[in-house]
């Protein structure tokens, strides 16, 4: 108040003491420069001037809204950008969740390893642009890491303020560079990160499950693609605010956003039936010289938890591009090529008991047999016939010549009679019968965890678009379309379970990394397609296939295993053996607690051997054996069973006793004799075949020298192929050979080649086969 | 006629305020620069407290001394500077900075002679001016001559060469010889050609196009021409309304070169936001007004001549600057008064500002701008 007063009272000083003289005086001035062209005009003067503030005013003000247009209007624009020359950020990868089977065990871990890193812009700077010192450190750090000095050197040079020098070294590796490059040469713009690298430690055990990373660890194949989001965690950074030279400011905190890990999966895969079924099929290529591969599914029925998925060839998840054992190619370059890329997901990444489709043949009768029991058209005591059957112009033959005329609907699954099934299927009609057949999860994908599952078009363009009759006809015994092996244990899990379709699953749990169920997988049941007593009905049928059909050679004394056959020609392949032979199986019959499907392609046999019953059974019966086992289900021994079984004894020591004492020895362990030499019994047993502690039969022969030497005494191994088990046994005894015989039917292996000399009274294994066509 | 009148409070308020916010922001823009050049982050800070200290004692002596008396020495000064323009020329007398020859280096600083001509030339136009203007209406006779002492000068300034202060002293010329009566259509005669020549001369050589192209699209190489114009937006862009905080500037961290020079003002948007640009905007506006008020309320023609030019050449100087670090006009070296770092350009800043309060000592103080039109209407009867 008081000093605006005083201002007002100066102003109005101001203005009365020099208005007046001052306006005289610019007038007066004006008048003479008129006169006198020296004189200055001053009114001009002002006006100019005055011209001239409001220049200068309205210039600034332009200047103010070019601040404010930059600031607002562009602000954002602008900001992001400097915000990205100013900031400095490096990825701090999370370490990938684990795959752990059902038991905990790791599948698939992410191991900590170092990545090495550079910000070459302030490394230079640093060095003062020294490129001699540059050059040492070069070749110092490719020495450490084992690279070429001009690579690193390379990475040193560029522009950048980023730049990787070597990812997903060994931490010991880490180790060595970073006291190099800290301790020894005091280098603060090379770091050395902690990265996780994927590794598989089973090799190639479920590695079709599983599929593999890429160098960003992100998931390419199987599990860790399809749960890919859940493993691979967040990302952290590393963020500095950085001067024009890449180095950190000194009041910007290390802004750190730590690394969320990403969540372990639990399969329900269990490692150890995994292991036995992939070595089954393993085994079975080798055997049978498998040209497509093979694959195979077991199952918890009851809860359609897949407890193992195997898929033949296979590959290493730690190298999947590393070349297949079937390429001879020299010049293999793995991921580096497209056609290597393609060659491999076309064979090794394939994982066939999803991916693939094929024709079920005899193992779909199983569902036709249900559809009809379930329909009431047939029961098991029903009498049929089977013989040719015509229909529309073609006949339909079973696999005997002439067929097995009147025989129980049983005993036709047993036998696996086409013209009975043929005939079951249209009693149940058209209509009716796909209906079960979409019941039980066909035409439809069964939605399993994991990639490359046909959809459900796909799988519809199988099967016949409008079945007329004759199509439900070869449809009725497996024929003329195609699913998918998971498809159809999801339908044999729905038989031996009672009659639910379930879903098929493969994740069981996610948890983070401490261990909190984040989310926990319950069997779900899609519908139910039979009843209990349907299923009841068929467990007992398709265990008979096995104790007494098609099936015996999964026979396993004391499991009771059901199952069933299945050979299909398939049309392809021009190929020679295109056929596809399979066993589909669960155990045990009773109370089914695994479903076992066992697909083997193109098998390169003779012609006489190409049947599930021979190829598939067998192999399947082992594994159906092996996981009971190891389920630790106990072995239930039937009668036959008790009889069939023929006792094994070790051979006692025989050698320094009188052969009457042998002899009685002998007798007392269920062994019969021969005695080479001197036969009076106090004569002293200098030798024996077989040796003592071996493990024998029962009833088995054993020499015992008085005189002479085994070596002495050898006989050549006879060719018992195609021989029965009498003829075999006779055979061997009477080359004074001992037998151990394995299986029933016809021989089909012998443990020594035709041929091969061997010691009288030696034991040798014969592996007897029935000949089944179906 | 001599009344001992105060200073112009508003005029000297400015420039303390200023001079105030010049040492404050010079030490923020110049410190992590000065660590990593001179090892100290005081470096820059020390010398422009202590050019500001000198600068202001040389303002308060000037400010006592009568400018009349200063101005019958200008063209003693002018003949000096125009001597030193020539020497600073010559190899092994000046010193070479940037492929440019501007600076005499007297061991403990620098010294820019174009400086000194910049004052000379504004004291020898208006002491000149104020016995001549009546000429200046013929162009032959009157304008002519005035323009050839300028082109002298010019000519002098591109031998260093140095453009920006060439035309810095042209426009502010151009002012004092406007207000001093020249008239308008003159101008325009030599004004467009010389506009097209200079057109020309952007053309024809490839670093002043190169220079011209990088300020139409800085973006368009933000590495290489269009580098500072980038780094500048980036640095008013982020200061927003109020900006990082005072002393919290990233671009200072060596993306903007030497922060506390010419781009100080982008430095000053960054760290104080809008709101600091709009306060030194606001300051120079105060300062301008003063300035002009002063030429206006001058006693006698010299004065108010030496006045305007003064202004002016802060106004232009600050114009141009800020234009500059708005990417409004191409790079050029223009410093802002008061408030970039430097020697002696900050002592010739202040001892005009002493010239300038001198000339306010001297004011008729009449001036209102309320009554100031109504007295431009009368004068203006008066003419007709
Ligand atoms: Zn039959």
């Amino acid at each position: 108040m008081k000093s605006s007063k005083r201002k007002n009272i100066k102003s109005m000083h101001h203005k009365t003491a020099s208005k007046a003289p001052v306006d005289l005086k610019s007038v007066r001035k004006k008048k003479r420069a008129e006169e006198i062209p020296n004189q200055p005009n001053t009114g001009m003067l002002k006006r100019r001037e005055f011209f001239m503030l409001l220049v200068f005013t309205l210039s600034l003000f332009f200047m103010l809204y070019r601040v404010g247009f930059i600031q607002f209007v562009k602000g954002e624009e602008y900001q992001k950008k400097a915000y990205y020359t100013q900031t400095q950020k490096r990825q701090i990868n999370p370490k990938r969740g684990t795959i752990y089977d059902r038991n905990g065990k790791g599948l698939a871990i992410s191991a900590s390893v170092d990545t090495v890193s550079v910000n070459p812009n302030a490394l230079r700077s640093e060095l003062n642009n020294d490129p001699g010192e540059l050059q040492e450190l070069a070749e110092g750090l490719a020495e450490i890491l084992d690279m070429d000095a001009m690579d690193v050197m390379k990475v040193f040079n560029r522009n950048s303020r980023f730049e990787y020098v070597k990812r997903k070294i060994d931490r010991e590796l880490g180790a060595r560079v970073r006291n190099y490059v800290v301790q020894e040469k005091g280098i603060k713009n090379i770091y050395i990160d902690e990265d996780s690298k994927r590794y598989y430690p089973n090799g190639s055990l479920a590695a079709h499950i599983l599929g593999f990373t890429g160098i960003d660890d992100q998931g390419l194949a199987g599990i860790e693609l399809k749960l890919d989001a859940t493993l691979k965690g967040m990302p952290g950074k590393i963020m500095n605010e950085v001067d024009v030279l890449g180095r950190p400011i000194s009041f910007s905190k290390e802004r750190y956003v730590e690394a969320v890990d990403g969540y372990d999966v639990f399969l329900t895969i269990d490692e150890t039936i995994q292991y036995f079924t992939q070595k089954a099929i393993e085994q079975a290529a080798l055997d049978y010289n498998l040209k497509r591969g093979a694959a195979a599914i077991v199952m918890n029925p009851n809860t359609g938890e897949v407890l193992a998925m195997a898929s033949y060839p296979d590959f290493d998840p730690n190298h999947p591009d590393a070349k297949p054992y079937f390429v001879d190619n020299p010049e293999w370059l793995g991921f580096a090529s497209v056609e290597d890329t393609e060659l491999l997901w076309q064979t090794v990444f394939r994982n066939r008991a999803v991916n693939d489709t094929y024709e079920p043949g005899s193992t779909f009768k199983a569902i036709t047999a249900a559809a009809a029991l379930e329909e009431g058209v047939v029961t098991p005591e029903t009498t049929v016939v089977c013989k040719p059957y015509s229909l529309a112009g073609h006949t339909i033959n079973c696999w005997r010549a002439g067929g097995h005329g009147q025989e129980d609907f049983t005993h036709a699954v047993y036998n696996s009679c086409n013209p009975v099934f043929v005939q079951e299927a249209l009693a149940v009609g058209i209509e009716k019968f796909y209906t079960y057949v979409r019941m039980f999860g066909f035409q439809k994908r069964t939605g399993l965890e994991i990639s490359g599952e046909p959809t459900d078009e796909e799988y519809r363009n199988l099967w016949h678009k409008e079945p007329k009759e004759i199509d439900l006809a070869v449809t009725g015994f497996g024929q003329r379309f195609q699913i998918s092996p998971i498809q159809l244990a999801s339908a044999y899990c729905a038989i031996a379970n009672g009659g639910n379709l379930m879903k098929p699953m493969l994740v069981k749990q996610i948890s983070d990394s401490n261990g909190n169920i984040i989310q926990k997988f319950e069997p779900q049941v899609v519908r139910k397609v039979i009843s209990e007593e349907t299923s009841k009905t068929i467990r007992t049928i398709l265990e008979g296939v096995v104790s007494e059909g098609t099936g015996k050679n999964a026979y396993v004394s004391g499991y009771r295993i059901a199952g069933k056959t299945g050979t299909s020609e398939t049309l392809q392949t021009e190929s020679e053996g295109r056929y596809v032979v399979s066993f589909a199986a669960f155990a045990p019959a009773d109370k089914p607690e695994i479903v076992v499907l066992l697909v083997l392609d193109h098998p390169q046999v003779a012609m006489h051997l190409r049947s599930g019953g021979i190829l598939a059974a067998p192999v399947a019966g082992k594994l159906c054996e092996d996981i009971l086992e190891y389920l630790q289900v106990e072995r239930q021994y039937s009668e036959r069973d008790m009889k069939e079984m023929t006792e094994e004894v070790y051979v006692p020591s025989l050698v320094g006793l009188t052969v009457s004492e042998a002899i009685e020895k002998l007798k007392a362990y269920g062994l019969k004799y021969v005695v080479e030499g001197s036969q009076a019994e106090d004569a002293v047993v200098k030798d024996q075949t077989p040796k003592a502690d071996f493990s024998i039969p029962q009833n088995s022969t054993v020499i015992i020298y008085t005189e002479g030497s085994p070596e002495n005494n050898m006989v050549p191994m006879p060719d018992l192929t195609n021989k029965t088990v009498d003829e075999a046994t006779a055979t061997m005894k009477n080359l004074g050979l001992n037998i151990r015989i394995r299986g029933e039917g016809m021989a089909l292996r012998q443990q020594y080649e035709p041929g091969t000399p061997l010691q009288k009274g030696e034991v040798v294994d014969v592996e007897f086969m029935l000949l089944i066509a179906d | 006629m001599k009344r001992k009148r105060e200073y112009d409070f508003w005029l000297l308020f400015t420039v303390m305020v200023l001079l105030a916010m010049g040492v404050i922001m010079v030490f923020s823009a110049s410190s992590y620069y000065a660590a990593y050049n001179w090892n100290n982050k005081f470096h820059f800070l020390i010398r422009q407290l202590l050019w500001s200290c000198v600068g202001l004692v040389c303002m308060f002596v000037i400010s006592n001394i009568d400018y009349r008396r200063l101005a019958i020495i200008s063209p003693v000064l002018m003949l000096i500077s125009i001597v030193l323009l020539i020497l600073v020329a010559i190899p092994g007398i000046g010193a070479k900075y940037n492929d440019a020859r501007r600076w005499f280096n007297l061991g403990f600083t620098t010294f820019q002679p174009s400086e000194l001509m910049k004052l000379s030339l504004i004291m020898f136009l208006s002491f000149s001016l104020a016995k001549n203007s009546g000429k200046l209406r013929f162009f032959f006779r009157g304008l002519v001559p005035y323009l050839l002492i300028v082109g002298f000068v010019d000519l002098l300034l591109l031998l260093e060469p140095h453009y920006s202060c060439a035309v810095l002293i042209t426009l502010v010329a151009v002012v004092i010889l406007f207000c001093a009566g020249a008239r308008i259509f003159h101008f325009l005669a030599i004004g467009v050609p010389t506009i097209a020549a200079a057109a020309c001369l952007v053309i024809s050589s490839e670093y002043r196009l190169q220079r011209f192209l990088a300020f139409l699209d800085p973006f368009a190489d933000p590495q290489g021409s269009g580098y500072q114009a980038v780094n500048s937006l980036y640095a008013i862009a982020s200061g927003s309304i109020f900006g990082r905080g005072l002393g919290k500037s990233l671009q200072k961290y060596l993306y903007i070169p030497e922060p506390q020079n010419d781009f100080i003002f982008s430095i000053v948007a960054e760290e104080l936001g809008f709101v600091g640009a709009f306060t030194v905007i606001v300051l120079f506006l105060l300062l301008i007004w003063r300035g002009v008020r002063i030429s206006m309320n001058a006693p006698d023609m010299m004065g108010s001549l030496m006045a305007i030019g003064i202004t002016s050449l802060v106004a232009i100087e600050t114009i141009i600057n800020i234009a500059v670090v708005t990417a409004t006009l191409p790079v050029t070296g223009m410093p802002l008064p008061f408030i970039s770092y430097g020697g002696t350009s900050m002592l010739f800043v202040l001892a005009s500002m002493g010239i300038l309060l001198n000339i306010s000592r001297n004011s008729v103080n009449n001036f209102n701008p309320v009554r100031g039109s109504e007295l431009l209407k009368r004068a203006r009867q008066g003419e007709g």
